[in-house]
């Protein structure tokens, strides 16, 4: 079974305390929605976690193998895959290709017939197979949301980090990313989402992780954690306006 | 049918190339053929280029210098090492089946051989003296030059852009200085001699050619070039060309995705240096001297340009271009007289050559060869797209 376990991870820039000793762990294909406001330190955790960045202390174990020591490219292979905020498409090479890129690094000896054969599936899944011979360029912020789903696809690891899939992504292609993370978590696999979009996250995830000033502050189910009065806290400040805020979301957010 | 087309020109051209030298009869033989030699070598030099900096986005200044690594690394062999029948008795020397390999105590201008020729007086006839094998001399400046690119791949890893410019520009002219400075090892801005490719002539098909000949140093350059562009295009199309672009377009979204960047980055430095210093260390067995300024920025650029010119992002693209510039540059050289005014075309072909060079980045961005590939071999895909669209909304 997957298991992710995150352990007192500590990270400092100067003297900013950016992560203050994050824990937590994941079981099985669980879908979880990291949440917080700006500057909590959803990234920089995210960047912790994929080995871009070494935490200053703490342990990360996927699957009880330690990956807080592995270089970004040893934890992609190890079963740890993540978007990034702002997409990040091979913008000079076909879509295809792009696809290529994660399924040959992951086996170099992958057969060429197959990797293609998968890669035209999961293009076909994302409603982007139209553009297999176009450049990355090319396409649209949506579509190119897609594409970096699909190359994770082609990555299958274990664990999926979503930077903010939805950001910028218009209703109709929403639909298809949704469709997407169901795929993908029916598949046994764990997925952590990062949104600031509350409809999104209250829909999709069955377990939250709120993040405030470098640590978590609350861990559980959407209805519980959007009534904890810490989380009310964090999101607003002090409890007077509300209108315009990300807690008006959090209250009327459907449930669960 | 224009699909085929760039396949069939390449091949019409390699035959072109392979006959060239048997039915090319005209006075101006040997001109001619000295600028196909040197095409050669500034096409396997941009063609490499365009695979450390068309593919793997490594804009290095630092490629000269590996040639320069090759050259010097061939020339040292050739001055300081030699092989002989008998022992010296008095210079450094050690024997290995039944030769000895000699070397010569290299003191700049003075004569290194002193302690050879001493030895050679006592020596009976028939004894033998002969130059250190130039396919070793050829095989130790590549790996010479592949070390060097391993070390500048390693430094320059976290740099990008500008800043690998720049550090690679400081090591070109670091090692110019270096080069100019030790005149007792390298002879300094003299340059240091090298012995002909073929110093005692060679037989080709029944005929033999001296050493001062163009022919077989032709097929040298040639066979040399065509190994290059094999080998790049290979690389270029297997999985490593495929990381090496993405390294390029996006280096940490490679790594998240398994690329080992660092593995990518310093194999295609250390591949075209030994390419690069391979082609140097032939290059200056035929012009038969090797100097520091061989590797000016100035001569760098020219590279840079040749690989822009044809196309940066295409193996065989830069490799044209590098033999219409190097062409080009040599026929500007004729002047010509426009309303009375005569051009002096040996200091005005320079302000042509930039004018293109500015042209085409400002108008062919893919450069000019590649551009015209790019529009064959993408010709049919925009159409594509759109039939496909419809095709599905017509479905939906």
């Amino acid at each position: 079974m997957i298991t992710l376990d995150v352990r007192d991870i500590r990270k400092k820039f100067g003297n900013h305390q950016v992560l203050k000793g994050v824990s937590f762990r994941i079981d099985g294909p669980e879908l979880v929605g990291l949440i917080g406001p700006n500057g909590a330190g959803k990234t920089t955790l995210t960047n912790v976690l994929d080995g871009a960045i070494k935490p200053d202390g703490g342990v990360i174990r996927l699957n009880d193998r330690r990956i807080d020591p592995l270089h970004p490219y040893e934890v992609a292979r190890a079963g740890l895959g993540r978007t990034f905020q702002v997409t990040r498409a091979f913008r000079r090479m076909t879509v295809l290709e792009n696809l290529y890129v994660p399924a040959l690094a992951m086996d170099r000896h992958a057969n060429r017939r197959l990797v293609d054969e998968k890669a035209n599936e999961i293009l076909a899944f994302l409603t982007i197979d139209h553009l297999r011979n176009e450049y990355g360029r090319a396409l649209s912020g949506g579509q190119q949301k897609l594409l970096e789903l699909g190359r994770l696809l082609m990555l299958d690891p274990d664990v999926y980090i979503l930077d903010e899939p939805f950001a910028g992504v218009h209703p109709s292609l929403m639909a298809t990313i949704y469709k997407w993370i169901e795929r993908v978590n029916g598949q046994g696999k764990a997925i952590i989402l990062i949104s600031h979009q509350m409809e999104s996250i209250f829909t999709l995830c069955r377990r939250l992780l709120v993040l405030n000033f470098g640590d978590v502050i609350a861990d559980g189910p959407p209805q519980v954690v959007k009534n904890d009065p810490e989380v009310i806290k964090a999101y607003l400040g002090n409890e007077e306006d509300m209108s315009g805020t990300g807690l008006v979301t959090l209250k009327e957010a459907p449930h669960a | 049918m224009i699909a085929r087309l760039p396949k069939f020109a390449g091949f019409a051209a390699a035959a072109g190339l392979l006959l060239f030298p048997v039915f090319y009869t005209a006075g101006n033989y040997d001109f001619v053929m000295h600028l196909w030699i040197t095409a050669f070598f500034y096409a396997i030099l941009a063609s490499s280029w365009a695979l450390l900096a068309g593919y793997g986005g490594q804009f290095s200044f630092a490629h000269l210098a590996f040639m320069a690594i090759g050259a010097y690394g061939a020339g040292i062999l050739d001055n300081y090492v030699v092989l002989t029948s008998l022992p010296t008795g008095t210079c450094s020397e050690f024997g290995l089946f039944g030769t000895n390999i000699v070397f010569l105590p290299p003191s700049g201008t003075e004569n290194a051989a002193a302690c050879l020729d001493a030895a050679r007086a006592t020596w009976p006839a028939g004894a033998t003296v002969s130059r250190f094998p130039l396919l070793l001399q050829v095989i130790f400046g590549a790996v010479l030059g592949g070390g060097f690119g391993w070390l500048i791949g390693s430094l320059v890893l976290r740099l990008r852009a500008a800043y690998l410019a720049l550090f690679t520009v400081g090591f070109s002219e670091i090692l110019r200085a270096v080069i100019g400075a030790e005149v007792w090892l390298t002879r300094g801005q003299a340059g240091l001699p090298l012995s002909p490719l073929f110093p005692q002539g060679i037989t080709l098909f029944g005929r033999t050619y001296g050493p001062a000949d163009k022919l077989p140093a032709y097929y040298v350059m040639l066979f040399l070039f065509f190994g290059t562009l094999a080998l790049l295009l290979w690389i270029a199309r297997s999985r490593i060309g495929l990381f090496l672009r993405s390294l390029r377009e996006d280096e940490d979204a490679a790594e998240a995705l398994g690329v080992d960047t660092v593995r990518y980055k310093r194999a295609v430095f250390v591949i075209t240096a030994a390419i690069a210093a391979t082609a140097g260390a032939l290059q200056a067995h035929y012009v038969g001297l090797i100097t520091p300024n061989t590797i000016v920025v100035l001569q760098m650029s020219l590279v840079i340009a040749m690989a822009v010119i044809g196309g940066l992002e295409n193996i065989v693209a830069a490799a044209v271009g590098a033999i219409l510039i190097s062409f080009g540059l040599e026929f500007l050289r004729t002047d010509f007289t426009v309303f009375g005014v005569t051009v002096d075309m040996g200091t005005w072909r320079l302000v042509f050559f930039g004018l293109v060079l500015m042209l085409t980045l400002r108008f062919l961005r893919n450069g000019v060869i590649q551009g015209g590939l790019m529009w064959i071999e993408r010709r049919g895909i925009g159409a594509e797209t759109v039939a496909k669209r419809r095709a599905t909304e017509t479905v939906a």
